[in-house]
């Protein structure tokens, strides 16, 4: 805690030092950024309310407000598609590392394919699923799914065949089969991995949504981020940094949110491990 | 000698088995054995001669590259809880309480709540762990998960126990003590047991029988009837056949300054 | 480690999924949609699954004209650029703050806030920063890679076992001998893994980095041509290079990793 004030207190006193604010945004300003996009998306004037600033509203500023961006807005959006991404990826990617674990035989066919799909970058198929698919939402779902299936597959993996292994035959010499082994023996073995898995898919999953935003979308944190407008427009719009660091700092308390969540739920559901 | 009309509870009938690979290694080489009802024999042998593979294929983990096994007459087709297996490794499942790891396999068999309770607490309690009942493994010493592994397994009433070095990982004191509580266990529910071990002291102590295995590839090297009575006591470990039976055994085994017979 | 028998089956199962591919481009060559929309217009005769031989005829000119080749070249150079500053950074910082613990907690804040932004959000910052050009795109891989060791150093060091150390304290060994010789080998396996992890992060990053702010030569630039017009070929070759240049990379470290490693025991 005191290490956090202790680093708004230097990055502030760094701000003022260097001057620059077109590179390095003063506190204030950013907490004007945050003021401002928390607001409802009012039309704004170029001068009119924001006169008395010393920092007339960014062109980036502007054009969010324009289209009527908040920043909880953008951030719901991207946490709504981080948790689609979650919800279709997660169950995905567990049944095959759980089958991959426990079938020596699937996992001799299936581990080179994996290898094979875990190698392209999903973001970088965005561009070949666009073809598809236009500019859709699944277009710009498929790549968080594709990438936290991915991602959730080699953790539980480890956890089906080296943590479970013995676990299941001695449920086996128990009389144990089928959905009992399943869900009573093989899932709980492997959970602790899993959830370790699910920490990292969550970081996957926020990045490759953002990602996908930043390319390809009219909403959403990447969108905010890259400043609004569309694809070929990007990037020439003047960035606001102080817009640009709101945008970062709310992503990584989203991130740690979430984060935390799963760290504390998980810590629950596993109150036996040692 | 009348041969007897029913086939031996487990028989393994010049059983070869060798690990797949590159370069396959030969972990049994023709080992005969039968086991008989109610008999208690345990398997001696050093490092790597094959016992834990022998144990696994009667448990039905692994399939004998030659010869065959057999249980009741029939053929061993994989794991079934007639033939209750206790591993080498810590099984004891961490995410249940010791309860549910002894009801486990009544649930397999479709218990009611009622019935399976009876089963555990009686269990639970013969192996002094009342109060841990309710408890997650992560409480229980190494010694005491071991024994809850073995009722776990007695629970659903087997004809047989395949026991894999249950008491290897633990220090002199508390081994004697579940060598202990497992013979009051099997006198009380007479069972045929498997048990492998690389001790003697603790093979005479347990079996009415002791097979020694030769190193790797695994063969019957000798076996030795152990005729001291029941029940067998401290005292026991001293008596002079208990002894003689020890040098004899560890001889037979490759230890001891003479080769012996 | 591979037996003769899962060597058999991976092959199996690639030619499965090669046919797999081969078959679906024949049968989509007259049934799949040839009209694109492209936003503004149409364009027509686009093989949506291109055949293998238009796939192997693209493949060749790209070569030829050298556009493959030199994209190759560019963001390969980032990459490993940015790879090898960022673990120099991270792991410098991670066996540091892993050694100190007064270090550590002031560190704290920074790393968590770096850990919990997406990698790709700090890319509109560093463009601000740095410019277009090749030291933003080589700064965000540096950032990123930086993070994931530092966490690797700083985990592998914490975790070396305090016996080791007393055990080489005790055989007459001082400070700087025992972290040369102790803590730095334990630390390397997790050091080597978190490089690993961090290649592939790496690749993620400079692929959306070069999408965004396209220029030539690169790789990303080349998908987002091919995507463009489109091209499809080529984007399907760009995607195999992408994942075959990942899959070396990862080869790379896996090495990396096992050279490592080289004293500990196998996994059972």
């Amino acid at each position: 805690m005191v290490s956090l004030l202790a680093l708004i207190g230097s990055y502030t006193l760094t701000a003022r030092l260097l001057s620059r604010p077109d590179i390095l945004p003063t506190t204030e300003e950013i907490a004007e950024a945050l003021g401002a996009l928390l607001g409802r998306g009012v039309q704004l004037t170029a001068g009119g309310e924001h006169a008395h600033h010393h920092h007339p509203s960014s062109a980036q500023m502007e054009t969010l407000l324009q289209e009527g961006v908040t920043l909880q807005g953008a951030l719901a959006v991207t946490a709504g598609r981080v948790l689609f991404g979650l919800g279709v990826g997660v169950p995905l990617g567990i049944v095959l590392g759980l089958l991959m674990g426990s079938s020596r035989r699937a996992d001799d066919y299936l581990h080179p394919i994996y290898i094979l799909a875990r190698s392209v970058p999903p973001l970088a198929l965005i561009t070949y699923i666009m073809l598809w698919l236009g500019h859709s939402e699944a277009h710009r779902l498929i790549p968080i799914v594709y990438a936290v299936a991915v991602t959730m597959v080699i953790p539980t993996y480890h956890g089906a065949r080296d943590v479970a292994g013995k676990y299941v035959e001695a449920a086996r010499a128990l009389g144990a089969r089928g959905r009992r082994l399943l869900l009573e023996i093989l899932l709980p073995a492997a959970g602790p991995a899993m959830l370790g898995g699910l920490r990292y898919a969550l970081a996957i999953a926020w990045m490759t949504a953002v990602g996908a935003e930043m390319l390809m979308a009219e909403n959403g944190m990447g969108n905010l981020l890259v400043g609004g407008g569309m694809w070929s427009s990007r990037l020439q719009t003047r960035s606001d940094p102080a817009v640009i660091i709101v945008g970062i700092l709310a992503l990584a308390a989203a991130g740690w949110a979430m984060d935390a969540g799963v760290k504390i739920a998980g810590a629950r559901l596993t109150r036996w491990a040692r | 000698m009348t041969a007897s009309a029913s086939p031996p509870v487990l028989e393994a009938v010049e059983v070869s088995y060798a690990y797949p690979g590159p370069t396959p290694t030969e972990a049994l080489d023709r080992l005969s054995l039968e086991l008989k009802d109610n008999e208690f024999v345990a398997l001696l042998g050093p490092v790597g001669c094959g016992k834990t593979t022998l144990l696994r294929i009667f448990a039905g983990f692994l399939r004998p590259t030659k010869g065959s096994v057999r249980c009741g007459g029939a053929s061993i087709d994989g794991p079934g809880s007639q033939r209750g297996y206790v591993l080498q490794e810590e099984a004891i499942f961490p995410w249940m309480t010791v309860r549910k790891n002894v009801e486990f396999g009544l649930l397999a068999k479709g218990l009611e709540p009622f019935e399976r309770r009876k089963v555990s607490e009686e269990l639970i309690r013969l192996i002094g762990l009342a109060e841990f009942e309710e408890a997650y493994p992560k409480e229980l010493s190494t010694g005491m998960s071991k024994m809850v592994e073995v009722v776990r397994v007695l629970a659903t009433d087997p004809s047989i126990l395949l026991l894999d070095e249950p008491f290897g990982a633990l220090d002199a004191q508390t081994r004697q003590r579940m060598q202990d509580t497992l013979a009051r266990l099997w006198a009380q529910r007479r069972k045929t047991v498997l048990f492998v071990t690389h001790d003697a002291e603790e093979a005479l102590y347990l079996a009415d029988r002791v097979v020694v295995l030769s190193p790797r590839p695994g063969q019957v090297k000798a076996t030795f009837a152990v005729d001291i009575p029941r029940p067998r006591s401290f005292e026991t470990r001293f008596s002079p056949e208990f002894l003689a039976l020890k040098r004899q055994v560890w001889g037979a085994a490759g230890l001891g300054v003479s080769g012996g017979g | 480690m591979m037996t003769w028998l899962s060597a058999r089956r991976a092959v199996v199962a690639l030619v499965a999924i090669a046919s797999l591919y081969v078959l679906a481009a024949e049968v989509g060559h007259g049934r799949l949609p040839d009209r694109i929309w492209m936003g503004a217009h149409y364009v027509e005769n686009v093989q949506l699954l291109p055949t293998w031989r238009s796939l192997v005829e693209e493949g060749t000119f790209l070569i030829e004209s050298n556009i493959l080749l030199d994209s190759i070249a560019v963001s390969t150079r980032r990459v490993a650029l940015g790879l090898l500053l960022g673990s120099a950074a991270g792991i410098l910082l991670g066996l540091l703050t892993g050694s100190a613990s007064r270090l550590a907690s002031l560190a704290d804040p920074w790393v968590t806030f770096f850990r919990f932004t997406p990698a790709l959000a700090l890319l509109p910052l560093y463009v601000v920063w740095f410019g277009y050009g090749e030291s933003s795109k080589v700064l965000l891989i540096a950032t990123n890679v930086a993070v994931i060791t530092f966490l690797g150093a700083h985990h592998g060091v914490c975790g070396v076992p305090r016996v080791y150390l007393d055990a080489a304290a005790s055989l007459g060994a001082n400070g700087w001998q025992r972290f040369q010789k102790v803590t730095l080998p334990a630390a390397f396996p997790s050091i080597f893994a978190s490089i690993r992890v961090a290649a592939g992060l790496a690749w993620v990053t400079i692929v959306v980095a070069e999408l965004i702010n396209a220029q030539m030569p690169s790789l990303g630039y080349l998908l987002a041509l091919a995507g463009a017009y489109p091209r499809v070929p080529t984007m399907l070759i760009g995607l195999a290079t992408v994942g075959a240049l990942v899959l070396v990379f990862d080869l790379l470290a896996l090495l990396l990793h096992a050279w490592g490693t080289r004293w500990m025991e196998r996994a059972a």
